[in-house]
């Protein structure tokens, strides 16, 4: 592929597990409790260097969003998604901001992250209580 | 000037042709100013004035304006008898014969009439009198100083010039040289022959100066058709030749032909995703970097083929950053955050690395002297090298960004670079000025005008946008169409006058803009892959190349169907517009 333009992040930065390219910074970090089919995930404030799939609506825990899949913009895994709009105005405080899953991303020690732990089968999404 | 007075509410004032917004009738003018007519003349030229007749099929033109227009027309082609005869025929004084009187005052130095006719031509602006009868009085100043009279050329100073009080510095100026009449700087002549000269330029002078309702500015109709022609030459999108003079019997417009549409070559070296390439400053020769490391030199030849100069061997990683040297001799490579090696084009051979120890550089960029050259660095600072690798200069400081290019100017002496996600600096390396553009988008790369005076910047939300960066930076232009999500595109200017602007594009085509009027005009459809950058010859407005992740280059030049053309040989294959 050509040349990939991907910005540069400092700060505590959580990255492509894959290709190490810079998604998030921890400052950006706005809950930790929420969960994917892999475990573990983090909803950020703003992600970088990805690039966007197809609008959809789909059912999760706190009910229905219109979400996109989100993916590296130089490998093209798929790391997360992103919330376009929220069906519950309890919820709408997640639009515009991204979900990346934690078994996706390097955290910013390098710590990765495996299936298994805490996995939550059957469920995405969730919020703070 | 006189006429229309800007403190006016619109209202009040008559509706003016697009043309000549100076141009309302003149007895309308008078009857807002509240003046009364004077001469029998005046007013048999306010008679046919306050005549609304209208000419053209918009009902814009006032015909009594058009006649006039064409009378100055004749008269400054030299056919005064046809002007008179024009007069005569239609019944609309050119001007009225006030002025005819008041030219011949001045040219024979009559300079009290000349005044004295002027105050009757009803100008109400006081201070175009005023310059005016300055400018008479002191032309007539000058020659008395010059015949030696300098008696009265004091009299003509004190009674008629200063009591005109407009300028106090003059009356010094003047005073001045009546006591060293040598340096006459009036109009710097003193002899008699020319002295019918300088008052003729005394008449050009007076005639700017006059409104245009009471003498009909000098050239005016040759002024309009011009103004016409270069509007229609502005409009014609596809403007991409030199047409020579333009005529007057049809609009100008070109058909596409002038604009390289079809592909003559498919260049297929490269064994990798072609990134990168640039023309050389001559449009003589190519460079072009690929993911396979190489770096390829092609040379243009005079029948328009590209062929395979050299093989240049060396880089780790690929090329990102091509830098031709002013004299087209010498060429700059870098990328992958590795070195700079430099290279003579002629024997293809690598004639200096350029590194920093520990640290990677990100891009290059020769000096305007030719003897310098510049590479930002990964701890994102700016380095200047002379050729031998002395390093002369280090900026640091957020000077430039890891994946940021490097442009220079030579006449304002600035390095351009990414210095923040959505900011632009133009930093000038000798006078340490910085100047910034921010956007609310982030850059992903530029392309600088050949004159340094256009920068376009390409932005992650898939607009260019044109900046003016000669003074104060401004967004002039937006352009949109192409698509990029993931990849860093290189666009450019190109064509005659860098008219056009062309851009690489997700979607394997080449797009190209109209860049006075932002409007897409051609996407070339042809390459397989990401078009990652396009390269517009610098002295062939025909000629545009491609760089794909197809792995090829592609020229690009004008459609051939018509034209006599052989079989074309080796390097390249000829194709047709989207054949495989």
């Amino acid at each position: 592929m050509g040349r990939v333009f991907a910005v540069i992040l400092e700060g505590k930065i959580y990255s492509c597990k894959h290709c190490g390219t810079h998604l998030a910074l921890g400052d950006d970090i706005v809950s930790k409790s929420f969960h994917s089919r892999h475990g573990k995930a983090y909803l950020f404030s703003k992600v970088a260097n990805v690039t966007l799939g197809e609008k959809e609506e789909r059912l999760m825990m706190t009910g229905s969003h219109i979400v996109v899949d989100i993916f590296c913009v130089k490998c093209g895994s798929i790391v997360g998604w992103k919330y376009e709009t929220a069906r519950e105005k309890s919820q709408k405080y997640k639009e515009g901001k991204s979900v990346l899953e934690r078994f996706k991303i390097s955290g910013p020690d390098g710590s990765n992250y495996w299936v298994g732990h805490g996995a939550h089968f059957g469920g995405s999404d969730a919020d703070d209580v | 000037m006189g006429g229309v007075e800007d403190d006016e509410p619109p209202s009040k004032r008559v509706k003016v042709t697009s043309l000549d917004s100076r141009g309302i009738p003149y007895s309308l003018y008078l009857r807002q100013r509240g003046c009364s007519l004077t001469t029998d003349s005046m007013a048999r030229l306010l008679a046919t004035e306050g005549d609304d007749e209208v000419v053209g099929s918009k009902g814009i033109i006032k015909k009594v304006e058009l006649v006039r227009v064409i009378a100055e027309a004749l008269y400054s082609l030299g056919y005064s008898k046809s002007g008179a005869c024009l007069e005569e025929e239609s019944g609309i004084p050119f001007h009225a014969p006030e002025i005819d009187f008041f030219m011949h005052h001045i040219l024979e130095g009559q300079w009290d009439e000349s005044v004295a006719v002027l105050h009757k031509f009803g100008v109400t602006d006081e201070t175009i009198v005023k310059l005016a009868s300055l400018a008479i009085f002191e032309q007539k100043f000058s020659e008395l100083l010059d015949d030696g009279e300098i008696m009265e050329a004091l009299k003509t100073l004190q009674t008629e010039i200063t009591p005109l009080c407009i300028n106090y510095e003059r009356v010094r100026e003047l005073s001045s040289l009546v006591l060293s009449p040598k340096q006459n700087l009036v109009n710097g002549t003193s002899s008699k022959g020319s002295k019918l000269e300088s008052r003729k330029k005394l008449l050009d002078k007076l005639r700017k100066l006059l409104p245009p309702t009471v003498i009909v500015p000098e050239k005016r109709l040759v002024h309009l058709v011009e103004q016409a022609l270069v509007l229609q030459k502005d409009a014609c999108k596809f403007h991409n030749s030199s047409v020579g003079k333009m005529s007057l019997l049809a609009d100008h417009q070109c058909g596409r032909d002038h604009i390289p549409t079809q592909t003559l070559q498919v260049l297929q070296e490269h064994k990798d995703e072609v990134l990168v390439l640039q023309f050389s400053h001559n449009g003589k020769y190519l460079a072009s970097s690929s993911g396979d490391h190489l770096v390829i030199i092609w040379e243009v030849m005079d029948d328009g083929q590209v062929l395979l100069k050299h093989r240049l061997y060396g880089h780790q990683k690929p090329v990102s950053c091509i830098s031709w040297s002013p004299d087209d001799n010498q060429l700059l490579t870098c990328g992958g955050e590795e070195l700079v090696r430099r290279w003579d084009v002629a024997l293809g051979e690598c004639l200096y690395i350029y590194e920093k120890s520990v640290l990677g550089l990100v891009s290059c960029a020769w000096g305007p002297d030719g003897k310098s050259l510049f590479s930002g660095v990964t701890d994102k600072s700016i380095i200047m090298w002379d050729l031998e690798g002395k390093e002369l200069e280090c900026w640091r400081g957020q000077k430039t960004l890891r994946n940021a290019d490097l442009g220079i100017t030579s006449i304002t002496k600035e390095l351009i670079t990414v210095c923040k996600e959505t900011v632009v600096l133009l930093f000038g390396w000798e006078s340490k000025s910085e100047r910034f553009i921010e956007e609310d988008q982030i850059i992903t790369s530029f392309s600088l005008s050949e004159d340094g005076k256009f920068l376009l910047l390409s932005l992650w939300n898939e607009e260019l946008h044109l900046w003016n960066i000669d003074g104060c930076p401004r967004l002039v232009s937006k352009y949109k169409g192409h698509k990029r999500s993931r990849f860093i595109l290189q666009s450019c200017f190109g064509g005659l006058d860098h008219a056009f602007i062309s851009s690489g594009s997700e979607d394997s085509q080449v797009y190209i803009w109209h860049r006075l009027s932002g409007e897409l005009i051609l996407t070339l459809a042809g390459h397989t892959g990401a078009v990652n950058c396009v390269s517009w010859n610098p002295t062939n407005p025909h000629m545009l190349a491609s760089a794909s992740d197809d792995r090829t280059i592609r020229i690009w030049g004008l459609n051939q169907v018509n034209a006599n053309y052989n079989g074309r040989h080796s390097n390249g294959v000829h194709h047709c517009n989207g054949g495989s």
